[in-house]
């Protein structure tokens, strides 16, 4: 593997940047940024709505959209006008600095998680020590939007959504974060690129295939556990209930309109793709593959579990508010401790 | 080696410039036509009844106290799997990871006795059970 360095030191190299100190690191890291968030953006905003469109209405066996452009590629366009020029109606009771910092601290946390995903082509903002540590951390903020959103709201159906978006998070933040330890006890280190490096060894090789060593393939029961809790910790089906439509209207976004609304809207989507990210890069081997360079094989494999999420929000009924609480701590919570004492004890064994 | 925390910095300016000038856009673009029972909140398009701070579910703040316990916990145990690799090579895995076994096997009794008082059992108020029998 091509050792690289992050993407703001390309930067500084390539405009000889150094001679500036901090102003210029930060500039750096600005222009990095504005990359990484451009392609972020670009997969969540402008391509992931359209997709899921695209995506329901096949599971359905329904015509979508199709009028503006080849496609109805043009109606992301007119979907953004339209939502941005709609009136914003605030609801009478809000609490005010709450209600509007709830978007932005929604949308923004989520974006933060993707500083230290490596994307390949030495396409990484930051890388670290604590990396993945700080993924976590970070994405957890936006229970904190979603709580404010409901409370603030004035309304009782944004109050219900948010306080079972908040129950929801905090049941399956446990059993992820530890399963995510579990892949640490592997690579013995924090460190993203570090994770994606101890993945790259080939485990077996059959003819031509060379299986490579993802923690995907070294331990799918923690992948499982992964996937199964991340589905929880984004909100989708089958754990929709924050806002289950048929039971809470939209929970806690009912009351929010216009360009709050679609921020909502785009911070789910940064959420997903962000835990997208996070699966491509503990179990997938984040950006290795044959052939093509890292960044189009990162893209797939995040296109990947965007579809998986999409099949399961088709396919799979809502669980209730009970059965989720169940679900979270007596079988996840248990499983992932089995899986983390397994994984230890393997690996102290067999002794990779 | 460049600090990296420099670079995260920048992102969180992006990550919250982009929201704004997204505000700042609609502001310029949306139409503000004020009308007081526009404000009302929804509640299935009858006239709102009450306030909104109402008295809920108990099982919230069991869970919520539940999360703090295991949460501090996660946090024990990363720094654990950190090192564990190399301590296994140095101590033998006995050493290594009979202590963390300890550790999460105090925790995991914790879980049993909340498990068993109910504190991850969703309660239902006795309306609630009423009803059910009565059906």
């Amino acid at each position: 593997m091509v050792e690289s360095a992050p993407l703001p030191e390309t930067f500084s190299d390539l405009l000889g940047l150094e001679q500036f100190g901090v102003a210029g690191e930060f500039l750096a890291g600005l222009l990095a940024a504005g990359l990484v968030g451009t392609f972020v953006l670009l997969n969540t905003a402008v391509a992931g709505p359209w997709a899921k469109r695209k995506i329901t209405a096949s599971f359905t066996d329904r015509i979508s959209v199709n009028r503006v452009g080849p496609w109805g590629l043009g109606t992301i366009i007119v979907d953004s006008v339209r939502l941005l020029s709609k009136e914003l109606i605030i609801p009478e009771d809000a609490d005010r600095p709450a209600y509007d910092l709830a978007p932005l601290v929604l949308a923004g946390s989520a974006l933060l998680g993707f500083a230290v995903i490596p994307m390949g082509n030495g396409i990484q903002v930051a890388d670290p020590e604590v990396g993945l540590a700080y993924v976590f951390a970070v994405a957890s903020i936006a229970s904190l939007g979603l709580l404010m959103a409901g409370y603030s709201s004035s309304n009782k159906y944004s109050f219900l959504g948010g306080l079972r978006a908040v129950a929801q998070n905090l049941a399956y933040e446990i059993p992820l974060v530890l399963t995510g330890a579990s892949v640490v006890i592997f690579a013995g280190t924090l460190q993203m690129s570090e994770i994606v490096a101890a993945q790259q060894e080939t485990l077996l090789q059959l003819g031509p295939v060379a299986i490579p060593t993802w923690f995907g393939i070294l331990n799918p029961f923690a992948f499982a556990l992964f996937v199964v809790a991340n589905l929880a910790e984004v909100g989708r089906n089958p754990f929709d209930i924050p806002e289950a439509p048929t039971e809470i209207v939209a929970g806690y976004q009912t009351e929010y309109s216009s360009v709050y609304f679609v921020l909502f809207y785009l911070g789910e989507f940064i959420h997903i793709f962000l835990g997208g990210a996070l699966i491509a890069t503990l179990f997938l081997g984040g950006p290795a593959g044959p052939i093509l360079p890292g960044i189009v094989w990162f893209t797939i494999k995040i296109w990947a579990v965007f579809l998986f999420t999409q099949w399961a929000r088709s396919a799979l009924p809502r669980v209730r508010i009970d059965q989720l609480i169940e679900i979270g701590w007596k079988g996840l919570l248990v499983l992932s401790f089995a899986n983390l004492i397994l994984t230890a004890v393997i690996v102290g064994v067999v002794g990779v | 080696m460049s600090n990296p925390w420099i670079a995260i910095g920048a992102l969180a300016a992006v990550a919250i410039l982009i929201p704004v000038a997204m505000i700042v856009v609609s502001a310029l673009l949306r139409p503000r036509v004020p009308e007081l029972s526009k404000r009302a909140t929804y509640e299935s398009g009858e006239i709102p009844t009450g306030g909104t701070r109402i008295r809920f579910n108990i099982q919230y703040y069991m869970v919520a106290l539940l999360f703090v316990v295991f949460d501090i916990e996660t946090v024990l145990i990363f720094p654990w799997t950190v090192i564990y690799n190399d301590a296994v090579q140095a101590v033998g895995m006995t050493r290594a990871l009979v202590p963390m076994l300890v550790f999460i096997g105090i925790l995991v009794v914790g879980l049993g006795w909340a498990w068993r008082n109910g504190a991850v059992r969703w309660v239902r108020s006795p309306r609630a059970q009423r009803q059910k029998v009565e059906r």
